[in-house]
C-alpha cells in the first residue's frame, strides 16, 4: 500500500476541550465478543485495559428489552461507552426525526455515554430509510440543512454531539471543500467533529484530495474523537475505488495518517471500527493496543516538546 | 445547485438504479457508475438485516435464493425508520403473496412451510426484543395476596410482553427448531427447562391435528418455545382476552375435565409468563 507523505506539525497541540478527553483507544462493540470482553482482567489489575472503552451503533439498541440491552448494561458496568448513530439522517428529512431522537435520548439517559456522535450525511427521504450513509453536496443549502438537523438532534437529546466526515467515492457539484463545510456546520450548530481517518484516506484516494491539507484545516478545539478502520478495493474497479468496508484490518497508510493527525490534534479518543468479517477478539485487541501505543507516543512527544519549550524559556 | 432536487434525484436513483437524474450533480459524468457504492450499501444493509432477522428462512432457502427474495422485499417494503433492528415485519406475508403468484405461474417452487418458518423467525425475534417484565406474578406474590384475604383467582393478570402465540401448520415448529438448533451462528434456543417439551416430544406433533399453536416467551434472556395442547391454548387465549385466572382455568377444564390446572399454573409461574399489577392492593415487596 502506497504511503501517505506527511509533514508533521512540530508545535505542541492544544488539548481538546470536548468530553471524553480521558478516553484512550476503544473498540466498536460486537456482541459476538461479549464473553471475551467480560473475561478481560479488570482495569485496576491490567493497565493495558485501563483506558479501553467501547462504541456502539445506537440504533442497534432500539429495543424494548431483552438480552441485547442487558449485554450493553454489563459492558457499561465495566467500561465507558460511546453512542455512534448511523440512522439519524441529520442532513435531510428532519420532520421524522422526533421519534428517533426520543429513542436515542432514552438510551442516553440510561447508559450515560461519554460521547455521542452521528454522521454528516443523509439517509432518509420520501418515507424511506436507506440504511447507509448518503453524501451531502457541499452547498450552502445542504450546509444549512445539516446545521438544522444537528441543532434539532442536540436539542432533542440535550447534549452536544460530534459529526463524522463521510467516505467519498465521487465528487458532487460543490461550493466549498469538506473541511470548510464541516467546520462551518460545527461553528453554526455548536457540535464537535469526529474525524474518521480511514474515511479521509479513502476520500483522498477516491477523489484526489490532499489528506494532510484537509487535516490542517480542522481546528483542534473542534475535534472530539478519531476513528480508524479497514477498507477494501471495489470488486469491479479495484484500487481505483476503495470501499469503507470495516471488514479488514486497519491499513498501514491509515495508521500513518492517524499518527500524523495525532501530532495535529493531540490526545483524542481513538476508536478501531470493525463491523464485518470479524476476527477473534484478541486480534482486535492487538489493533486497539497499536492505537493505544500511537496515543502514548503522541503523549510522549507532546511532553518532550513542552519540556524543551520550558528550557528555552 | 438546489438541495431538494438533488435529494429527489438521489432517492430516485437509489429506488430505481436510474442514474440519469444525477447527471447534473456529478462533477465527472464518467464517475456516475460509482454511485453504485451507495445503492449496493442500501441493499446490503437491508438484506443482511433480513438474513439476521429470518435466520431459519435464510438457512432453509440457502443464502443466494434468500437474497433474491429479500431484495424483492426491499423493493416493495423498504425500511421506514432509522433502524434495521426489527426490519421485516411484512416479510412472512410478502412470501405468502409471492407463493400465490408463483403457484399460478409454476415457474418456481417454494415450500408452503416457508411462510410459517418466517412467521416463527419473526415471533422469536419479537419475543427476544420485547420489554422486560417488571410485574411478574410470582408464588411469593400469590402467598401475599392470600395472606391479605384476596382471592388471587379473581385478580387481573396479563401475559408478559414476551409471550407470543401463533398458529402454524403441524410439524413446522419441529422443522424450524431443527434449522435453528443446528446452526452454530445463532443463539441456541433453550429447549429443556423443566416442564417443557423436548425435541422427541415435539416430533410427535407431526401426527397431531393439522394446526399447531406455538408459544414463545422469554425466560432469563433466552427465548423458549413450546407447543400448546388444546386446553392450554384455551387457557392462554382466555388470559389474553379476559385476564382472570378462574375464567382461564374454566376455559381449559371445559375442553378437558382432567386438565391439571395446578401443574400448568405452577409452570406459568416458574416460566414467568404472567404479570400482575398489585398497585391497588398496596403490595410492598
Ligand atoms: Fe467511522
Amino acid at each position: 500500500m502506497e504511503q501517505v507523505r506527511l509533514k508533521a506539525n512540530v508545535s505542541s497541540p492544544q488539548q481538546s476541550r470536548l468530553a471524553g478527553a480521558q478516553l484512550g483507544a476503544g473498540l466498536g462493540l460486537k456482541l459476538e465478543h461479549l464473553d471475551d470482553i467480560l473475561a478481560l482482567p479488570r482495569a485496576d489489575t491490567l493497565p493495558a485495559v485501563e483506558s479501553l472503552w467501547f462504541e456502539v451503533h445506537t440504533e442497534n439498541y432500539f429495543v424494548a428489552g431483552g438480552p441485547r440491552l442487558n449485554a450493553l448494561r454489563s459492558i457499561r458496568d465495566n467500561y465507558d461507552v460511546s453512542f455512534h448513530g448511523v440512522g439519524g439522517s441529520l442532513g435531510y428529512d428532519h420532520q421524522s426525526m422526533h421519534e428517533h431522537i426520543q429513542q436515542v435520548k432514552a438510551l442516553i439517559n440510561e447508559f450515560q455515554p461519554v460521547l455521542v456522535s452521528e454522521h454528516a450525511v443523509w439517509s432518509r427521504s420520501g418515507g424511506t430509510y436507506f440504511a447507509d450513509l448518503m453524501p451531502l453536496p457541499r452547498t450552502q443549502d445542504a450546509l444549512q440543512s445539516l446545521v438544522d438537523g444537528v441543532d434539532r438532534f442536540q436539542s432533542g437529546i440535550g447534549r452536544r454531539i460530534l459529526i463524522e466526515n463521510p467516505s467519498n467515492y465521487l465528487d458532487f457539484t460543490s461550493e466549498m471543500d469538506e473541511p470548510a463545510f464541516l467546520v462551518e456546520a460545527a461553528r453554526r450548530s455548536g457540535c464537535g467533529l469526529l474525524i474518521d481517518i480511514n474515511n479521509l484516506y479513502l476520500s483522498s484516494k477516491n477523489t484526489g484530495i490532499d489528506a494532510a491539507q484537509y487535516l490542517s484545516q480542522i481546528p483542534v478545539e473542534l475535534v472530539g474523537e478519531i476513528h480508524i478502520a479497514g477498507h477494501d478495493p471495489d470488486p469491479e474497479l479495484g484500487q481505483a475505488l476503495l470501499i469503507d468496508s470495516h471488514a479488514s484490518p486497519v491499513d498501514l497508510a491509515v495508521w500513518e495518517l492517524l499518527q500524523y493527525a495525532l501530532t495535529l490534534f493531540g490526545h483524542q479518543p481513538v476508536l478501531v471500527e470493525r463491523d464485518a468479517n470479524l476476527p477473534p477478539f484478541a486480534e482486535l485487541m492487538n489493533e486497539r493496543q497499536q492505537a493505544q501505543d500511537c496515543l502514548e507516543q503522541c503523549r510522549h512527544e507532546a511532553a518532550s516538546a513542552n519540556v524543551s519549550l520550558g528550557e528555552i524559556r | 445547485m438546489a438541495f431538494s432536487p438533488y435529494i429527489d434525484a438521489f432517492t430516485d436513483y437509489l429506488r430505481t438504479g436510474d442514474t440519469r437524474g444525477m447527471n447534473d450533480y456529478c462533477v465527472d459524468a464518467t464517475q456516475l457508475k460509482r454511485l453504485a457504492v451507495y445503492r449496493n450499501g442500501f441493499y446490503k444493509g437491508c438484506i443482511d438485516a433480513l438474513a439476521a432477522n429470518f435466520p431459519v428462512c435464510e438457512k432453509s432457502l440457502g443464502r443466494e435464493y434468500f437474497n433474491q427474495l429479500a431484495r424483492l422485499y426491499v423493493d416493495h417494503y423498504p425500511p421506514e425508520i432509522g433502524t434495521l433492528v426489527g426490519y421485516g415485519e411484512y416479510f412472512p406475508y410478502f412470501i405468502r403473496d409471492l407463493l400465490e403468484v408463483l403457484e399460478q405461474q409454476e415457474s418456481m417452487r417454494l415450500s408452503a412451510s416457508l411462510v410459517d418458518l418466517a412467521r416463527l423467525d419473526y415471533a422469536w425475534l419479537t419475543s427476544l426484543m420485547s420489554a422486560d417484565a417488571t410485574q411478574t406474578l410470582t408464588a411469593e406474590k400469590i402467598t401475599w395476596l392470600v395472606e391479605h384475604g384476596e382471592d388471587f383467582t379473581q385478580a387481573q393478570v396479563t401475559l408478559s410482553a414476551s409471550v407470543d402465540l401463533l398458529r402454524v401448520n403441524a410439524g413446522t415448529l419441529n422443522q424450524w427448531l431443527g434449522f435453528k438448533t443446528n446452526s452454530p451462528d445463532v443463539e441456541p434456543l433453550v429447549l429443556l427447562p423443566e416442564g417443557h417439551m423436548n425435541l422427541s416430544e415435539l416430533s410427535q406433533a407431526d401426527s397431531a391435528p393439522a394446526v399447531d399453536t406455538v408459544m414463545f416467551w422469554r425466560l432469563n434472556d433466552a427465548v423458549q418455545a413450546r407447543l400448546l395442547s388444546v386446553p392450554e391454548v384455551a387457557l392462554m387465549r382466555a388470559l389474553q382476552d379476559v385476564g382472570v385466572l378462574e375464567k382461564a382455568f374454566a376455559a381449559a377444564l371445559a375442553l378437558d375435565p382432567s386438565f391439571d390446572v395446578s401443574e400448568v399454573f405452577s409452570a406459568c409461574l416458574q416460566n414467568e409468563i404472567l404479570d400482575i399489577d398489585l398497585t391497588k392492593y398496596n403490595y410492598k415487596n
